[in-house]
């Protein structure tokens, strides 16, 4: 498409300029680089303690510890940065006025909406990547066997961020961006929370009643919610273990927080295309 | 065939609001300069952005080169100049021309041979400076360079020289002259009458979005009269009230 490309390369050339990116970068890695040796400091300590002796589940449960403790560091400036992409890519231009000059060069708004799009998602991607690729790297310093679990967990924060990012990216286009972050936040933080819980407690047969049941599935599978790897749920099974308790009874507390399954990576990618759609519909009708 | 030709054309930005623009029609042939002139807020702005595809009318019709403006291909050969234009602003200026040069579907090395020059004819070749630090005059400027980069064959500038030096003023009415003689159609927006009666071979005046006079400039300034003197009258029987000034202004001298 003519001007895709150049939209894309400008877009990404000023977003590598835009220095509140640099520092949720910079914050994130240094966060992610301080939590891993700091770990693994505590982790000698307890290791060297005579009274507490080494065994296996030990080094187990610290290691997903950090992996928790990542996945949140991960998800929080995996969010920051899809914020900062989504409230700037388009919102700038057509506040400016800048896109007055651009929407009147021979470029039609599809090409412009996808060329953003693009630039976004490139930008999103590796940013959220490095910052992987680093914790990656950390966990080098422990024991090993979760390795797959934070790739995992990775593709899940990215997939849900770039979610944020349209979001915020489409409402933008609306509304001021700083209301279109708000409305994102509350919608993505409060409500989905909400109601991922209540569909992982009827999927863990928590909740009986076949109404209820039926609501929260239909409410579940029409809003966008967000992907989660099998880390949470590995987590609480560790936890019980090393607790001493019998394997057995890690089962229930397990399946409440399973990972998310296909229909929910195909509803994601659907949810994608939808507010990609509704970037181009807006930025289309809009007048500049 | 017309470059461009405007029929009927009516806009309101919201239901209820009076229309900025209330039926204006006419044709723009090639080599011709045409004036859009009117005290602020008669729609000038508003014509202008309709015919570049930023804003779409409510009634009537626009032909931009035998076709409709919001079809990109239309706009290929538009130069568009907008009032208080602004960029992407973590940009620099030659970075904006090569942007916009992509844009207009220039190759590598026309791009390289228009771009310097470009910046050089605008005075900004030696700018290193995002736009986010620039003045308006300097934003004017590149707003003029960008909308002359892909060589158009209908220039429309919307107060183009509001914000500029009189040096810059001269610029670009040489600009124009030269444009116009090698076949361009100029369309200026200007409440610069001196300037408009300098550079236009025709005019339309316009006030609350309807077209009040329009000719070329013989028709519509009379032997011995100058354009300011056209404008003046016209509006002045509208707003008899312009002239008084604040009650206050001449109170508190002791003070
Ligand atoms: N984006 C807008 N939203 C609402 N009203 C607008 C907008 N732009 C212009 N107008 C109104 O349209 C009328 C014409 O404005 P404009 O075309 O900018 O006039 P001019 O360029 O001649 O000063 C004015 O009354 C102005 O208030
Ligand atoms: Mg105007």
């Amino acid at each position: 498409m003519n001007g895709t490309a150049a939209v894309a390369r400008y877009t990404l050339l000023e977003l590598s300029r835009r220095r509140v990116l640099l520092v949720f970068f910079l914050v994130g890695s240094l966060g992610i680089v301080g939590l891993g040796v700091g770990l693994r400091i505590l982790y000698s300590l307890f290791e060297s303690n005579p009274n507490g002796g080494f065994n296996p589940v030990t080094n187990q449960f610290v290691e997903l510890q950090f992996v928790s403790l990542i996945r949140s560091a991960l998800g929080t400036f995996g969010l920051l940065i899809a914020y900062g992409i989504g409230m700037t890519a388009i919102y700038h231009d057509l506040d400016s006025g800048a896109a007055t000059s651009i929407f009147s060069k021979p470029v039609s708004r599809f090409a412009f909406s996808v060329g953003k799009i693009l630039a976004g998602v490139a930008a999103l991607v590796v940013i959220v990547g490095l910052l992987a690729v680093e914790a990656r790297l950390v966990m080098l310093l422990f024991g090993g066997g979760y390795e797959d679990a934070i790739t995992e967990e990775v593709l899940a924060t990215v997939a849900n961020t770039l979610v944020v990012m349209l979001i915020v990216l489409a409402l933008s286009t609306w509304m001021n961006n700083i209301v279109a972050a708000v409305v994102a936040f509350v919608y993505y933080n409060v409500i989905t929370g909400v109601m991922t819980l209540l569909h992982s407690f009827v999927n863990s047969n928590l909740i009986e009643n076949g109404v209820a049941r039926a609501v929260i599935d239909v409410a579940y599978w029409l809003f966008p919610h967000p992907l989660t790897s099998s880390i949470p749920a590995a987590l609480v099974r560790a936890q019980v273990q090393a607790g001493g308790q019998s394997g057995q009874s890690s089962g229930p507390a397990a399946a409440v927080l399973q990972g998310s399954g296909p229909g929910d990576i195909a509803w994601w990618a659907f949810v994608m295309v939808f507010f990609a759609a509704v970037v181009y519909y807006s930025v289309r009708r809009r007048q500049v | 065939m017309a470059v461009v030709s405007v029929k009927d054309l009516r806009k309101r930005y919201r239901a209820g609001d009076p229309w900025a623009v209330d039926g204006v029609t006419f044709e723009l042939e090639a080599g011709e300069a045409f004036g859009l002139l009117g005290p602020n807020g008669a729609g000038k702005t508003s014509v202008v952005k309709m015919i570049a595809g930023l804003i779409h009318p409510d009634v009537g019709s626009i032909s931009l080169f035998g076709s409709h403006p919001g079809n990109p291909a239309a706009r290929a050969q538009l130069g568009f100049a907008p009032e208080d234009p602004d960029f992407p602003k973590f940009l620099r200026a030659s970075e904006i021309l090569d942007y916009f040069a992509s844009l207009l579907g220039l190759d590598e090395a026309e791009r390289k041979r228009r771009i310097p020059e470009t910046l050089a004819f605008a005075g900004l070749d030696a700018e290193r400076r995002q736009i986010r630090q620039f003045s308006k005059g300097m934003k004017q400027r590149l707003g003029i360079a960008q909308a002359i980069l892909g060589r158009p064959k209908l220039l429309i500038l919307d107060e183009p020289t509001a914000d500029l030096d009189p040096l810059g003023r001269r610029d670009v009415r040489a600009l124009i002259e030269r444009l116009k003689q090698s076949g361009v159609a100029i369309l200026l927006n200007s409440h610069l009458l001196s300037e408009v009666e300098l550079v236009c071979d025709t005019v339309a005046i316009m006030g609350k979005g309807r077209v009040l006079k329009e000719g070329t400039m013989e028709e519509v300034v009379p032997e011995g009269r100058n354009l300011e003197d056209v404008f003046v009258e016209l509006f002045q029987a509208a707003s008899p009230k312009r002239d008084q000034l604040p009650s206050f202004i001449d109170e508190g001298q002791s003070r």
